[in-house]
This record gives structure tokens, C-alpha cells and sequence, in this order.
């Protein structure tokens, strides 16, 4: 399985997406402008040209129309996706860390680092609205006080999100009152990712305690724990087999500190009922920032800090 | 009491008496300054006072003053030199600059007899009763030169030593505490071994069984200890250190058994047969009046005798009692003197020490009462390594030896042999008061300290030398030498009484040496700074059975029947890929432990088998037979343990796929709400909103050719 390589960033990868179909694939990094490539043949469709800093976050609505990006320029924009055009930028406080569309794509939501005073907050927006976007005309907002928020998806329906935080815990926070719902704390350290299952009845944690978790949507319930010897930065699960993938690696500080061959950066596969670890896919220069299954579960994609982001089909045979 | 103490008794009650006069006085004045005629207050005749004083003013009465008042603040010391009038000043100049570190003193009595001579005790008063009990801590066996140790006592202590009852009440036996069988893990019927593991940077520590296939807890603890843990030489006990002392555990489940209160220790020491303990701490309690150093009885916990460490003006060298292989002596070497105590008495052995001028170290045999030391060469006269039998104190052997900067003594593990390593030099220089020695080369001065005489054979190596090890049983022994990167690994071996030279490896990534508990087997290892390399090497041979690598390696540990090596990456050393591994002896990866903060991993002792050198050739003889039980054993216990596991993990798949199953049922109820959120369109699978899909041509890009068109 030779994997295709995109190269069209200049700096580490921070990450990636397919939108509903997979025929296409989202990536965003460090320098300032995102991609979108077509998964089947590697080519680049175009690019979203505008931010003036690191793009931490990318999403796409489900019939593929609109695009939304966050990033350290503190905004947080919309993209018309045939076009390549921005539609509107909503100026933030902070850093905007994850962003995301809601299940019917009328609403979005959007993280914002802590700093200079501002929790970490989320933000939800209303799309349909009309009228241009701006900082106080959210539909909702959320202070996370002092611990901050570091990953974030929409939960099923457009009624909830959840959180990931610095310190490993979990909240849901109800859309409509910004209450928090529910808070767990299963994680010992920064949760990095968050991933749901293609029916959104699970979702799937990376966390720099080395573990990934994989989580009951609607009760918190922790089911599944997959522990490596590496803070975990991604992790996704497959939609048509019982697989769990996981990229991470070790933190650059302490590359020179550990031996070459002792699977620093390989993308781990694991058994998502078993939780057994049973493959790995070495391939990136250093660590692994995001990673994606194709909806159609025949080929995965990495992201990594090398700045390449990589797409893997399986063999026929393991499909 | 004898006359001397009632003596003393009559002249405080001297003291007592000039008091009492004063409190007198005292009395008078307040009646000479009374105010005119007062109303009556008093109370009729026939009042019947129903209010004890102490319900009135109990609280006032507390502090009444008593006969006793001001007693705590006088202390008596005796044994102060008799001096005449004329030397009385000198005496009393002198006693007072011992007395007043403690505190003011408010007044001095030097009793004396009718020739006006001092009677040889002094009473001071302090201002306060806490300086009172310092000084008679602090002074008390106070050597003031060789004829006078003061006796310092609290005056009120005289009446409480005058009450000493004469019938001696025997004190109540302690009860005997049952530990149970300490030694149950030696009848563990598959004979696995134990090991203690530090984790979680030393916030867990928990003690395992190496069972297979999969390691057994048997006791895990959060911060069961504040730094190491360590077992006792027999493996008996596990010690564990606190900030207040050290606690002994075990038991089949490590229980506590013992505790020893010693202050912030820092090396602890058994002796070999277990049966003492020394304990350091550089700075012990004060207020409990503990010394540097302290010896238990490990059975009772009772302290044996204490010592004090000048660790201060000298590096502390540990361990700084060194005991003799049956616990009947102990050693300590303190400046070109070598003390040799005894037990159970704790003396020292013929009430002296040995003084030997130039003595830098010495060293006890691990088999019999011998003691080895060196000294060191000086001007003409060369340096020389004495065998020395304790208690008789008979010089066995001596060996001079010229040109030497320095010398290790390394005895094999049964005592049969000695080798000095000898460091000499080619040219020597002396810059400022210290010896600089250049064209180093190295000999092995080998003891056979079985044979009559005990002869020595001598090796040389002319290249540096970073390890050196015996083999614990036999007669082999391995030294790496050399600078990188060329650095080799020999073998010597002793037969019939001479030494020869066995096997050389050359080029090699190595700085430590370590030999299985029997012998025969080695493991080289390039620990740390050398990426944790590891060889097993079969001597018999010198088949190198293995080679592989523990990255950044920190530790290697044979189990201590010799089937099975660890090695380790500790917290302590390096943050990153925390835990251990374990190999067989031959060097194939048992498994491996990652472990968060991994610090210390140790396998528990086990004493010296019982068994006679008969039985064990017969097995030796007969390990076909055995072997092939053991295999069928293991194999069985193998195919239990994967039917365990495929039968778990049937269960979980089960659970699993049940979930899955009410998940989806609640997916499918919700599809309405679903459909209206996205305008009706079913997107719940890839390919179940067609009128979506598009034909789309791709193109792959193949591969590219570049030609010259020719023009």
C-alpha cells in the first residue's frame, strides 16, 4: 500500500478532514492557508487564502457547500467551498482552536484559546441569521473558567457539544442555555482529539496521557482505552470494521533521547473491542497531529508534524 | 543512695532554707504597706463554706506557687575537679563557660568542705526549667579531661531517685507477635520468583510474582516508600524509608513486622545473615538525642549501639560498617585506624582498635572471618595488601607491591579467591599537595586463598580498565578495557593455579559486567551513556547466545536462581520510555513493561539453597527427566491461560455487540429528527442520497516522460 503524498503545506499539520462522501479531503496547518485535495488521486482542488496565522481547525458542512476554519489570527472564517471565497470572518478575542459545523449545518460552533485575560470559551452562531457575524451576536457562549478547552465537536442533532479540556476532562454544554450538562473526568492529561463514530452514538478521545478512549455519546459512558508509550494526538475509528487508528508520537523536545527504531511516529492500529494494538504504519518524519478515516472506511489519512499529510489505501485483500 | 548524693541532698536543703527566709520578708513588707480600717467582709461564724476553692478560682490555683517553684531551673553537676580557695575562680571561669551556652544562670553554689576545699559538684539555678533539662542533656558524661566526666542531674530528680522503690518490679513481657511463615515464598510450587517495582516517579510501589504467562500483584501501595525500596540480604524483608525512620514488611502479605525510628535515613545496611541493621541519616532528630549512625537487632528492633558520623570533614563512604560474612564482627575504618567490633556485646573486639599507618581500605572476605586490607606506599617503603584472620588477628598473607596510585579489592562471591586491582604508574608528580600520576597500566594481583600460603598470581593490562567481575561460582572472570572505541571484553580463568587467558571480545559497546548468580552466564551490557546494548555470552564456550538492546537501558538485575535477567529504564535516570523488560538467560525477550515513571525494579533474594553438592549433581544429572515434567507443566499452564482469554474474549465481543445493538435502535428511532434537521435529504449511509452523485472522470497521474523533439 503506497500511500499518495500531499505535500502543500509549509509547516506541521494540524488537521485533517474528509467531508460526508470522502471525495475530498481538508487539511490545515501551521502556515496560514488551508487545502482541499481529492482523496482518489492526491491532486489539490484549491486553497482558502486569508488567515494571517496558524489555522488550528477545519470543518465542513455535510452537503459540502460551506467550509469553516479557526485560527491563531483571531478569527474564525467561512469559506464558500466551490469557489474558494471567504463568505464572512468572525474577529475573536483569542485564538480560535476548533470549530466545527452542527449535524444540519445551520449553526456553527467555535473554541477560543485562554490568554490576556479571556477564558477559554465556546462560541455557537447561528447561520441562518443573515445579517453578518459578529463577536457579540452569538447564539451562545460559554466560559470554561480556567481550564481550557482544547478540542471540540458537536454532539447528534444540533442539541449538545462536547469538550475536551488541558487538564482531561470532558463537558457537554447544552446549546441553547450554555449550561454544562455533563463532566467526566477520564483523562489524565490534555485531550488533543476528539472523533465521532460514523453514527455519532460514539466518539473516540486522544489524550497526551498516552491513551485514547472511546466514549458513549449520549452518557459519557467509558467503554474503551487504547494506551501506547506516546501522547496521542489523533485518533479515529473505522466505519466498517471494528479498528480504532492512532497518531501521535513523542514530543519534539525529547526526540534525540530515544532510540530510531522504537516506533516514535507510526500510526497504530488497534482492536477496538480488544483494545490490542495489531499494526502500525511507519511513514511520517516526526509526530502524527491528526488522522482520518474515508467514510467508506477503505483508506485513512494521516497529517503530521513533517507538514505532509498522507493518504493510505488498504490492500483489496484487507478489505 | 550513697553518702556523697545524701550529702548533696543536706546542702540543697541548705538552699531550700535561704529561700524559705527570703519568702519571709517578703511577707512582712506587704503587712507594713496595708491600707487603713477595711469593711468586714468576712463571713459570719456559723457560714459553712459549700464552694471549694478549687471550683472558685481553679484557675488561679493552678499557678500557686509550690515548695518545688524554681527547683526545675537548678541542675547539680558532679564529678567537677576539687579544687582549693586559690584555683576556685579559675574552676568556677571554667564551669560557667560550659553552663552559660545553655542559658543565664542566676546563681552558682560550689558546696565546701572545712579545708575550704570544693566538694568536686556544683548547683546552678536557671532562669528557666528549659534551660535547666538542655544543659543536663547536652553535658551530661561530659568529658572534662580524662579524669573528670560530669554527672549532670535536674535537682528535682533527687526526690524521684530517692523514691526509687527497692522491690524491682520485672517489667511485663511483650507478647510475641506471630509474623507467620516469613519464608512462604520459598514454597511457592512453581517456584516463581518476586520482584518489588517503584512507579509513578516513586508514588506506587507494589511487589510482584513472576508467574506466567503474565506477572501476579500480590501487594501494590501508594507511597509505600518516600525513596527505594530494599530487601534484606536473605530476602526476608522488605524495607521501606519514612521521613520519621525505616519499617520492615513481610510476611505472605507484607505486613508490617518491624519499625525503626531514625530520622530521615539515607543508606541503610544489613548485615549478611539479617540479624542486624545499620541505619544513616546525616541529620538525625535533636530533640530525640539520636546519633549519625545506629545498629538494630532486626528480630526485637531494639537499638544496639549508636555512633556518630564526622560526615561533615569526611565524605560519607557507604556502607561505613562492613561486616563479617556470619554477622559475628563488624569493621569500620576511621583514619589509618581499623575498629573491629563483636556482637551480641557490641565491644570492641580486645577493647582496641588496629592502627595502621596509611591504611586506605579494607574489606571483609564473603566466606570466612578474614579481613583484607591495603596500604598505601610511602616515600620507600611500598604499599602493601595484608590478609589479616580476625578474631586472632594472625597476619595470613602479605604482598608488597611498588608504584601504586590505587588499589580495589574484589572478592569472589565464595571467598575462594581475591583479586586486588593495582593502578600503578610510570611517573609520578606531585602539584600542590596532590599526586598526579601519568602512564597508568593496571595489574590483577589474584589471592588463591584456598591453597596453602595462599599464592599470588599477577596479570597486566595495559589499558584502562572500566569493570571487573568474578564469577560468583567458579573460577572465571571478566574485565572491559580499553577507551571507545576501541573497547574489548576478556576473559581469564584459574586452572590449576595458574591464570590464562580465555577469550577476547574486541570493538565492543559495553561498561558493565554482569555474571548469573551460578555462574557460567554473562550479561554485557552498555548501560546509559552506551544506548543499553546487551550480549548473553555462555562461558563454557563463549557462544554469544544473544544480541539485542534495551535503549537507554539503566539497570540490568539476574533474578537470583539465575533463570531469568530484567533490565530497565529508570524514571530516576531518564524521563522518557519508563518501565523494564525481561529476558530468559539466554537472552530471548520474556516481555516487555512499559511503565509510567518506572523507577526501581528488584528481584527478592533467596538465602543459600540447602540442598548438599550430591543432591544437586544428581539433579544436574537427572534434569532430562525433570526438564520434560516441567515443559508438559508449561504447556498446560499455557493453553488454560490462552482458553482463558479466548473465553474473555468472547464476553467482551458479546457485551460489545449487544451495546452496538441498543445503540442502533435508538439511531433508527431518531431518524425523523435526523431527516428534518438536513432538509429530508437521508444521509445515514455513503450511498443512500443517490440523486447526490455525480459521474466524475479522475485522472491518475502515471508517469512522465520528458523527450527531445528533435527541431
Amino acid at each position: 500500500m503506497k500511500p499518495l503524498l500531499l505535500h502543500g503545506h509549509e509547516r506541521a499539520i494540524t488537521q485533517i478532514k474528509y467531508n460526508r462522501e470522502g471525495d475530498l479531503l481538508f487539511s490545515c496547518a501551521k502556515d496560514h492557508t488551508p487545502n482541499v485535495w481529492f482523496s482518489l488521486n492526491g491532486e489539490r482542488l484549491g486553497t482558502f487564502n486569508g488567515h494571517n496565522g496558524a489555522v488550528w481547525g477545519i470543518d465542513v458542512n455535510w452537503d459540502s457547500t460551506r467550509v469553516i476554519t479557526g485560527a491563531a489570527d483571531n478569527t474564525c472564517r467561512i469559506w464558500d467551498l466551490e469557489t474558494g471565497t471567504e463568505i464572512t470572518t468572525i474577529s475573536t478575542e483569542n485564538a480560535v482552536r476548533s470549530c466545527g459545523f452542527s449535524y444540519s449545518g445551520k449553526q456553527i460552533m467555535y473554541t477560543t484559546d485562554k490568554s490576556m485575560g479571556f477564558e477559554s470559551s465556546v462560541y455557537v452562531f447561528d447561520l441562518e441569521a443573515g445579517k453578518q457575524l459578529l463577536g457579540e451576536d452569538s447564539l451562545m457562549k460559554a466560559q470554561s473558567s480556567g481550564n481550557k478547552i482544547t478540542s471540540a465537536i458537536w454532539g447528534p442533532l444540533d442539541e449538545y457539544i462536547i469538550t475536551g479540556h488541558e487538564n482531561g476532562d470532558l463537558v457537554k454544554w447544552d446549546v441553547l442555555t450554555g449550561n454544562q450538562i455533563q463532566r467526566v473526568q477520564e483523562h489524565k492529561g490534555t485531550i488533543n482529539d476528539l472523533q465521532h463514530y460514523k453514527d455519532q452514538s460514539m466518539f473516540i478521545t486522544a489524550s497526551k496521557d498516552k491513551t485514547a478512549k472511546l466514549f458513549d455519546t449520549a452518557t459519557f459512558e467509558h467503554l474503551k482505552t487504547y494506551k501506547t508509550e506516546r501522547p496521542v494526538n489523533s485518533a479515529a475509528i473505522s466505519p466498517i470494521r471494528d479498528h480504532v487508528v492512532l497518531g501521535g508520537g513523542q514530543e519534539a523536545m525529547d526526540v534525540t533521547t530515544t532510540s530510531a527504531r522504537a516506533g516514535k511516529f507510526d500510526a497504530r492500529f488497534f482492536h477496538l473491542v480488544f483494545e490490542d494494538e495489531f499494526g502500525r504504519v511507519k511513514d511520517h518524519f516526526g509526530p502524527i497531529n491528526s488522522v482520518a478515516f474515508h467514510p467508506d472506511g477503505k483508506s485513512y489519512s494521516s497529517g503530521g508534524e513533517d507538514g505532509y499529510a498522507r493518504v493510505h489505501v488498504f490492500d483489496p485483500l484487507f478489505n | 543512695m550513697n553518702t556523697r548524693l545524701s550529702k548533696m541532698a543536706e546542702d540543697s536543703d541548705l538552699m531550700r532554707n535561704e529561700d524559705d527566709l527570703c519568702l519571709e520578708d517578703a511577707e512582712d513588707v506587704v503587712v507594713e504597706n496595708g491600707f487603713g480600717e477595711e469593711p468586714n467582709f468576712s463571713d459570719p461564724e456559723d457560714y459553712i463554706d459549700d464552694i471549694t476553692d478549687d471550683e472558685l478560682v481553679g484557675d488561679l490555683l493552678k499557678n500557686k506557687p509550690k515548695e518545688t517553684d524554681g527547683f526545675e531551673s537548678v541542675i547539680v553537676v558532679d564529678g567537677i575537679p576539687q579544687v582549693g580557695q586559690e584555683r576556685q575562680e579559675k574552676l568556677e571561669k571554667v564551669i560557667h563557660k560550659i553552663y552559660s551556652k545553655f542559658g543565664k544562670i542566676i546563681t552558682e553554689h560550689y558546696p565546701k568542705d572545712e579545708n575550704l576545699k570544693t566538694k568536686g559538684y556544683v548547683f546552678l539555678e536557671y532562669s528557666c526549667p528549659a534551660h535547666a533539662l538542655e544543659a543536663v542533656k547536652m553535658t551530661n558524661g561530659y568529658k572534662l579531661d580524662k579524669q573528670h566526666t560530669f554527672s549532670v542531674n535536674l535537682l528535682t530528680d533527687f526526690d524521684k531517685y530517692e523514691n526509687v522503690c527497692d522491690d524491682l518490679e520485672p517489667p511485663t513481657p511483650q507478647p510475641y507477635v506471630d509474623h507467620g511463615n516469613l519464608w512462604y515464598w520459598l514454597e511457592d510450587p512453581d517456584c516463581y520468583d518476586q520482584y518489588s517495582v517503584i512507579y509513578e516517579g516513586g508514588a506506587m510501589s507494589a511487589v510482584f510474582l513472576n508467574s506466567h504467562p503474565e506477572p501476579t500483584p500480590l501487594r501494590t501501595r501508594e507511597r509505600w516508600t518516600e525513596s527505594i525500596l530494599v530487601w534484606s540480604p536473605l530476602g526476608t524483608y522488605l524495607a521501606t524509608f519514612h521521613q520519621r525512620g525505616l519499617a520492615l514488611w513481610g510476611g505472605e502479605d507484607f505486613r508490617q513486622i518491624m519499625k525503626f525510628q531514625h530520622s530521615r535515613i539515607q543508606f541503610i545496611d544489613f548485615s549478611p545473615k539479617e540479624n542486624y541493621l545499620v541505619t544513616f541519616s546525616p541529620e538525625p532528630d535533636n530533640r530525640d538525642d539520636q546519633q549519625e549512625i545506629i545498629i538494630w537487632d532486626v528480630r526485637t528492633g531494639l537499638k544496639k549501639r549508636a555512633f556518630h558520623a564526622d560526615h561533615l570533614n569526611e565524605p560519607t563512604v557507604w556502607p561505613m560498617f562492613k561486616w563479617s560474612p556470619n554477622d559475628k564482627y563488624f569493621a569500620r575504618m576511621t583514619q589509618e585506624t581499623l575498629s573491629i567490633y563483636e556482637t551480641p556485646s557490641f565491644g570492641l573486639l580486645d577493647k582496641k582498635s588496629l592502627k595502621v599507618a596509611g591504611m586506605r581500605n579494607f574489606s571483609w572476605s564473603p566466606s570466612d572471618n578474614i579481613i583484607a586490607y591495603w596500604v598505601a606506599e610511602d616515600k620507600d617503603v611500598p604499599a602493601r595488601v595484608t590478609l589479616i584472620e580476625i578474631p586472632s588477628r594472625r597476619e595470613l598473607r602479605a604482598k608488597n607491591l611498588f608504584n601504586v596510585a590505587d588499589c580495589k579489592m574484589h572478592w569472589q562471591k565464595c571467598g575462594d579467591y581475591l583479586c586486588v586491582k593495582v593502578d600503578r604508574y610510570s611517573k609520578s608528580k606531585k602539584e600542590k599537595s596532590e599526586w598526579k600520576y601519568s602512564g597508568l597500566y593496571y595489574n590483577f594481583e589474584i589471592f588463591h586463598m584456598r591453597e596453602k600460603q595462599i599464592p599470588v598470581d599477577s596479570v597486566e593490562i595495559k589499558e584502562y580498565i572500566t569493570a571487573f567481575a568474578w564469577e560468583p561460582v567458579g573460577s572465571k572472570f571478566a574485565v572491559i578495557h580499553g577507551e571507545t572505541p576501541h573497547i574489548s571484553v576478556s576473559f581469564y580463568g584459574i586452572k590449576g593455579g595458574g591464570i590464562s587467558f580465555l577469550k577476547k571480545f574486541e570493538r565492543k559497546q559495553f561498561n558493565h559486567l554482569f555474571w548469573s548468580p551460578n555462574g557460567q552466564f554473562i550479561v554485557l551490557a552498555g548501560l546509559r551513556t552506551m544506548n543499553g546494548s546487551l550480549e548473553f555470552v555462555d562461558t563454557s564456550d563463549f557462544t554469544v547466545m544473544a544480541q539485542s538492546d534495551h535503549f537507554m537501558a539503566t539497570d540490568v538485575e539476574w533474578d537470583p536462581t539465575g533463570r531469568y535477567v530484567s533490565s530497565g529504564v529508570s524514571h530516576w535516570a531518564h524521563k522518557v520510555d519508563n518501565g523494564y523488560w525481561l529476558w530468559t538467560f539466554q537472552g530471548k525477550i520474556i516481555r516487555r513493561h512499559p511503565m509510567d515513571g518506572f523507577c526501581q525494579m528488584l528481584w527478592r533474594p533467596r538465602p543459600l539453597t540447602l540442598l548438599s553438592e550430591e543432591k544437586i549433581k544428581e539433579i544436574k544429572k537427572n534434569l532430562k527427566k525433570y526438564s520434560a515434567q516441567f515443559e508438559i507443566k508449561d504447556r498446560m499452564s499455557l493453553s488454560k491461560a490462552s482458553k482463558e482469554l479466548v473465553e474473555k474474549r468472547k464476553k467482551v465481543m458479546e457485551d460489545f455487540r449487544s451495546y452496538r445493538e441498543r445503540k442502533r435502535e435508538e439511531f433508527i428511532k431518531l431518524k425523523t429528527q435526523r431527516l428534518e434537521l438536513r432538509d429530508g435529504v437521508d444521509t445515514d449511509e455513503l450511498d443512500s442520497h443517490l440523486e447526490n452523485l455525480e459521474e466524475e472522470t479522475v485522472e491518475f497521474f502515471v508517469k512522465e516522460e520528458l523527450k527531445v523533439i528533435e527541431e
